[in-house]
């Protein structure tokens, strides 16, 4: 035991030497919340005021960059400090998190919402694990295609391509050297092009394993894996900007903006924002479209993100209390409305008159569409294990360098998959 | 007088590396259950380990040419400013702007300038109908983009410390060559580079160590891209502490870096004394 205490100081100090210094504790009536920056939790910030009115307690929002997060967020939970109350949950962390026991389960506070059956269903069971509910959702973002009007009709194109054969030949009409045809995340990380190559890879019956969850043998080397692979490489290589062997999503939703390519697949929230006259200059020639099918289906991405709280938050009524304010239809529909938040993850909030109008003005289907490729999603469409950052990193490693000639498809998916047993092995 | 400084240097350098020793002989983890085993097994799995050695690899080439471009460059300003065209010291204060600026925005600046889509001077090259290749795709151009960005930042810090050590150079030993008729280049290369020896070994030795720690660049411009090309070994530690949790193995490499810039200091210092007792 005290071996064990001993260690996990050791692990403290050392992720210190690398983190943030952590706030220390706080009195009774204070909560501390620490998000990550994106449009939620930086609109949530700025209505911290009104939480406090409501509560009469005080409530220090900190929003901070997605690494440091990571590093924060270690440094606390390993140090048991207790300084943090609720957190910033993605679900893609979640299973690493509970295995960890760095989260307390809060099933009976949900239970105990009246509101609960307005949640949507999808992102809230995101958050189960082992039979326990571990958070409550904020944001639900899903795979859409934007694409420029009139680009497709001068070419002759009457609609978006609905598959990703279609997709290699409209890009092949539409690409030029002053406007590529297409735009994805190549840059590697498990957040990064492993949010948006698994579209491709479900959509040709690709696989992370062989049986998820039960037959965790890595799978990606197969006829399917190797055919998405080629079809993502063509897109980018041959039909893609200048430089797209590096792109991560500020660099796509920019290239949308500035009118420097034709279409883009990314996440929900940054679509809305290519629609938007005030951040994009083509908005008015942009529309938006499913995510392509394969052979397999259609398989969009899906990101869930939520608030959870920490298992050594020292008052957790306080904390939940919090959560629940958060996530309410309030507080959702105000963000959604000032902030143009498109992932909101209440059904309430979508028939809102005000939200409702406020999208119908950047286009009229965004809010429909978004639900459909929200329920033609999958839960696990990023596997949900605990070695999935692991796992996520090394593939999107693999899958780059091929992308950017490093090494073959073949090679690459081949090294995915010795990684990923050697990751799990471990 | 002496207490006080040892106390401090104990807790904020001596007892911080013990303990980094200490956690890189366990086998801790932030997420898995471990087995309090304790020992080298962490060291004996980076013997074997590809990413490891590839890491090595590609710091060994971000740190050697990142000295040398620094060095040649610092010193040639500093060169420049002190003996060829003395007129223009003032300007000292602006070659000295890249030191200030934080390493996050000089990455920001460097991915800006280097993103195609992004850059103005692929703008400014497209009106000649040229185009810019993209550096950050490729396996070494992505090393000489971040090469570059840190060569921009760092060579004001060899410049200074060049421009100190000329203004330490007595002024006759220049003006007794030129007596004997020695050209400014046969001064240059017989007396003041010599005499510049020690200066240029001390500030290699101090940016070879920085350089071992490059950081914001590589996160920033290529999150270690493309494929594992920039993936040096301190942001490899990084990735197994912070994104694989494995705190033990990152500690262990952690262990290694700081051997390794032992070593090379030991070995400096005692080619610098070398120069000196000549």
């Amino acid at each position: 035991m005290i071996k064990r205490h001993i260690t996990a100081m050791l692990g403290a100090a050392i992720l210190g030497m690398s983190a943030s210094v952590v706030s220390t504790a706080h009195a009774a009536d204070e909560l501390n919340v620490l998000l990550f920056a994106m449009p939620y939790t930086r609109a949530l910030a700025e209505l911290e005021a009104d939480f406090e009115a409501k509560s009469g307690m005080d409530v220090n929002i900190e929003v901070i960059g997605q690494d440091v997060f990571e590093n924060r967020i270690a440094l606390s939970f390993t140090g048991k400090s207790g300084d943090l109350d609720v957190v910033h949950a993605p679900v893609i962390q979640l299973q690493r998190w509970v295995a960890a026991d760095w989260l307390r389960p809060v099933t009976a506070e949900i239970d105990a919402m009246e509101t609960k059956d307005d949640i949507l269903a999808g992102p809230l069971d995101s958050f189960v694990v082992n039979g326990e509910n571990w958070g409550l959702p904020f944001l639900a973002g899903t795979g859409m295609m934007a694409y420029r009007t009139d680009i497709f009709e001068a070419a002759g194109i009457s609609e978006p391509p609905a598959t990703w054969a279609e997709m290699l030949d409209v890009a092949e009409k539409i690409h030029t050297n002053e406007t590529a045809a297409i735009a994805m995340r190549v840059a590697p990380g498990q957040g990064f092009n492993m949010f948006v190559y698994p579209q491709i890879m479900r959509a040709y019956g690709g696989t992370f394993f062989k049986d998820y969850p039960t037959d965790l043998t890595p799978s990606m080397s197969t006829p399917e894996g190797l055919e998405a692979l080629g079809v993502y490489s063509t897109l980018m290589n041959d039909f893609g900007p200048q430089g797209i062997g590096s792109f991560n999503f500020a660099e796509v939703t920019a290239a949308m903006q500035n009118g420097q390519v034709a279409i883009i697949l990314d996440e929900s929230g940054l679509i809305a924002q290519t629609l938007d006259p005030e951040k994009s200059k083509f908005a008015d020639k942009i529309s938006i479209a499913a995510v392509p099918s394969g052979p397999a289906g259609r398989s969009p991405a899906i990101a869930v993100h939520g608030l959870g709280i920490p298992a050594d938050a020292p008052n957790p009524a306080a904390s939940f209390a919090f959560m629940e304010w958060a996530t309410s239809e309030e507080v959702l529909t105000k963000i959604a409305v000032s902030a143009g938040f498109a992932d909101f993850t209440r059904a309430s909030v979508a028939e809102n008159a005000e939200v409702t109008k406020a999208f119908e003005s950047i286009h009229p289907d965004f809010l429909s569409l978004r639900v459909q490729m929200l329920n033609d999603a999958i839960g696990h469409y990023r596997p949900l294990i605990p070695e999935w950052p692991q796992i996520g990193q090394a593939v999107g490693e693999n899958i780059n360098a091929a992308v950017n000639g490093l090494m073959s498809n073949e090679e690459a998916l081949e090294a995915a998959d010795e990684e990923i047993a050697e990751i799990l092995s471990e | 007088m002496m207490i006080p400084s040892a106390i401090a240097v104990g807790v904020f350098a001596i007892v911080p590396l013990l303990g980094m020793f200490a956690l890189s002989m366990t086998d801790f983890h932030l997420v898995k259950k471990w087995d309090h085993e304790f020992g080298f097994q962490n060291f004996i799995k980076l013997w074997n380990n590809k990413r490891f050695i590839n890491s090595i690899n590609v710091m060994l080439l971000l740190s050697v040419f990142g000295v040398i471009f620094q060095v040649a460059l610092g010193t040639l300003i500093a060169v420049g400013l002190e003996k060829i065209i003395p007129k223009w010291r003032f300007m000292r204060g602006i070659f000295v702007i890249p030191f200030v600026v934080p390493a996050v925005a000089v990455a920001l600046i460097w991915l800006s300038l280097l993103t195609p889509t992004l850059s103005p001077v692929n703008d400014f090259f497209d009106i000649f109908g040229i185009t810019v290749p993209a550096l950050l795709t490729s396996q070494y151009g992505a090393i000489a983009a971040i090469v570059m960005a840190d060569t921009w930042a760092s060579y004001p810090f060899v410049m200074l410390l060049i421009l100190a050590a000329l203004q330490g150079i007595p002024s006759d030993l220049d003006e007794a060559a030129s007596i004997d008729g020695a050209s400014k280049l046969q001064t240059f290369y017989k007396i003041t580079l010599p005499l510049l020896a020690p200066a240029l070994l001390m500030v290699s030795l101090f940016r070879f160590i920085e350089t071992l720690k490059h950081f914001p660049l590589i996160h920033i411009m290529t999150t270690g891209g493309p494929g594992r090309s920039t993936q040096a070994t301190n942001y490899y530690a990084y990735i197994q502490t912070f994104q694989n949790s494995n705190v033990s193995y990152g500690a262990a490499i952690a262990v290694f870096l700081f051997l390794f810039a032992a070593i090379i200091s030991y070995y400096v210092a005692r080619a610098n004394a070398r120069i000196n007792d000549a």
